[in-house]
């Protein structure tokens, strides 16, 4: 299908030497341009589906795999991870273990993929400015990587992430190095390219973020898809505490407008939402 | 060859691959001339060359601190017990000094030495990227290139995860100063972990790699670091290399 950027076919996945799969019959699709949210408790295989689109497996990770993944509609068992690299893009959790460990500048660690593309100097500079530049770590572009804070770091990672300029970038829990202002930046950022038609894939604890930025969310629980749907449309589901997921509290708020007839019967899972909500409530009150 | 720039010099400008043909040239040449006044001269030429990278002062502990000791000793063997030895030139009583001994200890000591200076100027002047960069672009395979670079960041970084363990485990109050004793106590429950958590951490840095393009084997790679040859790399390249050949038919004139 032309309009997805991944399609996930009936995948399901046990690493070597386990006896649990991580992953057990997951089907789902991501619409190109999307921002996709895959949420759950820990262990539930987030990671692991994480790993399949960028072909970390079945290519990196041994197993048994079964099912497929299309990403732009090709599957990734016919694709090397180089070659997946030019079309998807993933930022996780460590940042000082998204580190090439051959730069001694930050300037050559955001620049190590475009060399391993054989992109032109000249171009690389330029790249690697607008980069730094975008990603606010011009300041520290001749610091060696590994002397940088962990917030920093991660915005290295990011940028050596974006400057391969994938149509695909896939998140995996990447703004916990980060603090609250920093974390938001880098949203920004993510917000403006998926505006600009980059499809997101991110993995988050932080509901609230999840809320405001999801156009689909996905529950998984135990290594399968057990809810989906648009935000308000999951955290509105009385269900999802039994998958270990809390929903945002802007959710607690309207719901218990909601309970004492304050309002129409609406889930507000963001802060404008909510606002608009208890607004309306006040007025009925008055 | 240092992870960080070295301090900008002449030398430092240079082509990597022009300081390792120097290595390869000087060295030998040196091995290859019949005497030792060869590999003297290149060693006092090396003196300046090392004047001119800023690096004098490193440059002369490290071949006096090295050239002393291994002089002394050689000589005191080779003079003193060489099978070599014919001509007699001091009798010291409780054993004969010979003149064949003391001038192979000379050139040993000399090829040595020159071997030393050679990689310690293009060691102390040469930036570590640079290098790998020269070798990625004269074709030697990247992930060689890789392990170089790898090898000389990831010592510095397990012993900044070692450190951090350690503060966090004084801030425990483990003792981690004193005694062996106290010392092996803090630390060798330290080890697992410190190995763990290195295994865990080269398994997401491959990851990185793979999809940063690292097994990518469809293109030529580039580098972001400027290798430039410069006039000066092609003249001096050409003279060392005929240096080199001088020196051959030289040699095999003399032995002639």
């Amino acid at each position: 299908m032309d309009d997805l950027a991944i399609e996930v076919k009936d995948l399901s996945f046990r690493y070597r030497q386990t006896t649990h799969a991580a992953l057990s019959h997951v089907s789902f699709s991501v619409p190109k341009g999307s921002f996709f949210c895959i949420i759950g408790g820990n262990g539930v295989g987030k990671s692991t589906l994480c790993n399949t689109f960028v072909g970390l497996i079945p290519h990196y990770f041994l197993g048994k795999m079964d099912g497929d993944v299309l990403v732009n509609g090709q599957s990734i068992i016919d694709q090397s991870i180089a070659d997946l690299s030019s079309q998807i893009g993933l930022v996780f959790q460590n940042p000082f273990n998204q580190l090439s460990y051959t730069a001694s500048t930050v300037a050559e660690e955001l620049a190590y993929g475009l060399g391993n593309r054989g992109v032109a100097r000249e171009e690389m500079v330029t790249k690697v400015e607008a980069v730094a530049k975008l990603m606010r770590i011009d300041q520290v572009f001749d610091q060696n990587p590994l002397d940088l804070s962990g917030g920093q770091a991660q915005r290295v990672a990011f940028g050596s992430t974006f400057i391969l300029e994938p149509k695909i970038l896939v998140l995996d829990e990447c703004t916990t190095q980060l603090d609250p202002m920093g974390a938001d930046e880098i949203f920004a950022i993510v917000k403006r390219l998926n505006n600009e038609g980059i499809t997101v894939i991110m993995v988050d604890h932080d509901m609230e973020r999840v809320a405001e930025y999801a156009d689909q969310v996905l529950v998984l629980a135990d290594g399968s898809p057990v809810l989906q749907g648009a935000p308000a449309e999951v955290f509105g589901d009385p269900r999802l505490a039994d998958f270990g997921v809390e929903p945002p509290d802007y959710a607690a708020v309207t719901q218990a407008l909601a309970k004492r007839q304050l309002i129409q019967d609406k889930l507000g899972v963001t802060k404008d939402q909510a606002a608009a909500l208890v607004k309306e409530g006040l007025n009925h009150a008055d | 060859m240092g992870s960080g720039e070295p301090v900008k010099s002449p030398i430092e400008k240079l082509n990597p691959l022009t300081k390792m043909l120097a290595i390869f040239c000087l060295g030998l040449a040196t091995l290859i001339y019949p005497n030792s006044w060869l590999g003297l001269g290149i060693v006092i030429v090396l003196f300046g060359v090392a004047g001119m990278a800023h690096i004098l002062k490193s440059f002369a502990k490290t071949i006096f601190g090295f050239g002393i000791p291994i002089s002394l000793m050689l000589f005191f063997i080779q003079g003193l017990y060489s099978p070599k030895n014919k001509t007699i030139i001091a009798d010291l009583g409780f054993a004969k000094l010979g003149e064949e001994g003391l001038l192979y200890a000379a050139k040993i000591v000399i090829t040595l030495l020159v071997f030393l200076a050679t990689f310690y100027i293009m060691n102390q002047t040469t930036y570590a990227g640079k290098m790998v960069a020269a070798l990625t672009s004269s074709g030697i395979n990247p992930q060689v290139g890789y392990l170089i670079l790898a090898s000389l960041n990831v010592v510095p970084q397990m012993h900044r995860r070692l450190d951090v363990i350690k503060e966090a485990q004084e801030a425990r109050g483990v003792e981690t100063t004193g005694g062996l004793w106290a010392r092996l106590k803090a630390y060798i429950p330290l080890m697992g972990p410190v190995v763990m958590s290195s295994l865990t951490d080269a398994q997401e840095r491959g990851m990185t790699l793979e999809t940063r393009g690292f097994a990518n084997t469809n293109v030529k790679r580039t580098s972001y670091i400027e290798v430039t040859t410069s006039k000066a790399d092609t003249y001096l390249r050409a003279g060392l290399i005929i240096f080199l050949v001088a020196v051959i038919i030289i040699s095999i004139l003399m032995r002639w």
